[in-house]
């Protein structure tokens, strides 16, 4: 079945304090695809996300958690929140305003939709 | 795992009264596959109904089931057949202890001690026995047997001299209640400061857990660096069987929070915060 993507993306980054979205090749870090305010660092930030997700993924892994369904990480500017399936990771850049439950469930149901 | 299993249950077809069920009925129940497991044991237990180790590894699966009463029954059964089973005393203080009998849990555990005083992991579990009838005693307002006064309600320990009363290992126990938490701090390297991590057969995995997940806040530290967003303040990973919350602490030692999954999002996070302030507190005694 073929998904278009995009809408399912920029549903998310239209959450509010959410300045971007992106879906990301979790093994390599490139973008997949992307809704991101004018000035944000794409690429870096795909990249540093990814390889944070990867990381709790496989630490998670050997400690015997199992696998991660979402990671959320906060710091004094906003947030980093990440969800993945299938070597794919859903990547949400927030603001400290963000309503991160909100974000949290919507970011889950866009994952089941995007890896169907 | 899986070659081990394959290579055991061939053994176990060559030569059925073996006593290689157990290695092979342990190597399931660690892998999950606990239906599995039951059979082998159950199979193992009727050529084998006096040995205790077969109602010990009875005892293990029940618990991973999720069969407390079945599980001290079974330990119970060992302690019967080899009167100094270690384990068993072990077993038997950890239902007890997830049933909140903490008075009987001590008694079992105590005895453990007993019949091995250098074995961590009941030193660890006594300790937070001990830890969570004092917080009994205490919010009751009871006082001890000769009228002196008990030990301070664990609820009431944020004094630093209130500190004082408690060890390395039980420094969480209070804020952790109900056994479905653990906390851990840990060092710059992964190495644990405080606090446990015991597994449901009461095996401590602090130091394997610690190195494990100890890696991920060096990622969030550097991905905060790169990124703009300031400090990292918490790092939340939900998985398949807990969910772990980290948050960063003075000298790059890391306080890291497993609950269950069961416990809300908002709920660990208020309890991570209760463990960074006692923590920081314990950090700031120069307790480590």
């Amino acid at each position: 079945m073929k998904i278009n993507i995009t809408p399912i993306i920029s549903a998310l980054t239209r959450q509010r304090g959410v300045s971007g979205s992106l879906l990301v090749d979790e093994t390599d870090g490139v973008i997949i695809d992307a809704t991101l305010q004018v000035g944000m660092k794409g690429p870096a930030f795909a990249a540093l996300a990814a390889s944070l997700y990867r990381k709790a993924r496989l630490s998670a892994q050997a400690a015997g958690l199992g696998d991660v369904t979402f990671l959320r990480l906060r710091a004094t500017e906003g947030y980093v929140c990440a969800a993945g399936k299938n070597e794919m990771v859903l990547v949400t850049i927030a603001d400290a305003r963000a309503n991160i439950g909100l974000i949290r469930m919507e970011m889950l149901k866009a994952l089941e939709r995007l890896v169907l | 795992m899986a070659d081990d299993i394959r290579r055991l249950s061939e053994e176990l077809a060559r030569d059925p009264a073996s006593p290689v069920y157990l290695q092979l009925g342990e190597a399931l129940r660690r892998g999950g596959q606990l239906d599995l497991a039951l059979k082998v044991a159950l199979r193992g237990l009727e050529r084998h109904p006096h040995d205790a180790d077969s109602h010990d590894l009875l005892a293990r699966i029940a618990v991973d089931r999720d069969e407390l009463e079945r599980a001290f029954d079974e330990w119970d059964m060992v302690r019967r057949i080899a009167p100094d089973h270690l384990g068993a005393r072990k077993g038997m203080g950890y239902v007890l202890f997830k049933q909140g009998r903490f008075a009987e849990a001590e008694t079992y555990l105590a005895e453990a001690s007993e019949l091995d005083g250098e074995d961590e992991t009941v030193a660890t579990a006594l300790a937070m026995v001990r830890v969570k009838l004092r917080g009994d005693r205490g919010s009751r307002g009871d006082r001890g047997d000769r009228g002196e006064p008990s030990p301070p309600p664990v609820s009431s320990l944020d004094t630093l001299d209130d500190l004082d009363t408690l060890d390395h290992l039980s420094l969480f126990a209070d804020l952790t209640a109900d056994g479905e938490q653990t906390a851990l701090l840990l060092d710059a390297t992964g190495l644990v400061m405080a606090g446990t991590y015991l597994t449901q057969d009461g095996r401590d995995v602090a130091q394997e857990v610690g190195a494990e997940l100890s890696g991920v806040s060096d990622e969030a530290r550097r991905a905060m660096r790169h990124l703009g967003l300031g400090n990292w303040s918490s790092l939340t990973v939900e998985t398949d069987a807990a969910v772990v919350a980290m948050a960063p602490m003075r000298d790059d030692a890391l306080l890291l929070l497993a609950a269950s999954k069961a416990m809300p999002l908002g709920l660990v996070h208020r309890v991570l915060d209760r463990c960074v302030a006692r923590a920081s507190a314990w950090l700031g005694k120069g307790a480590a």
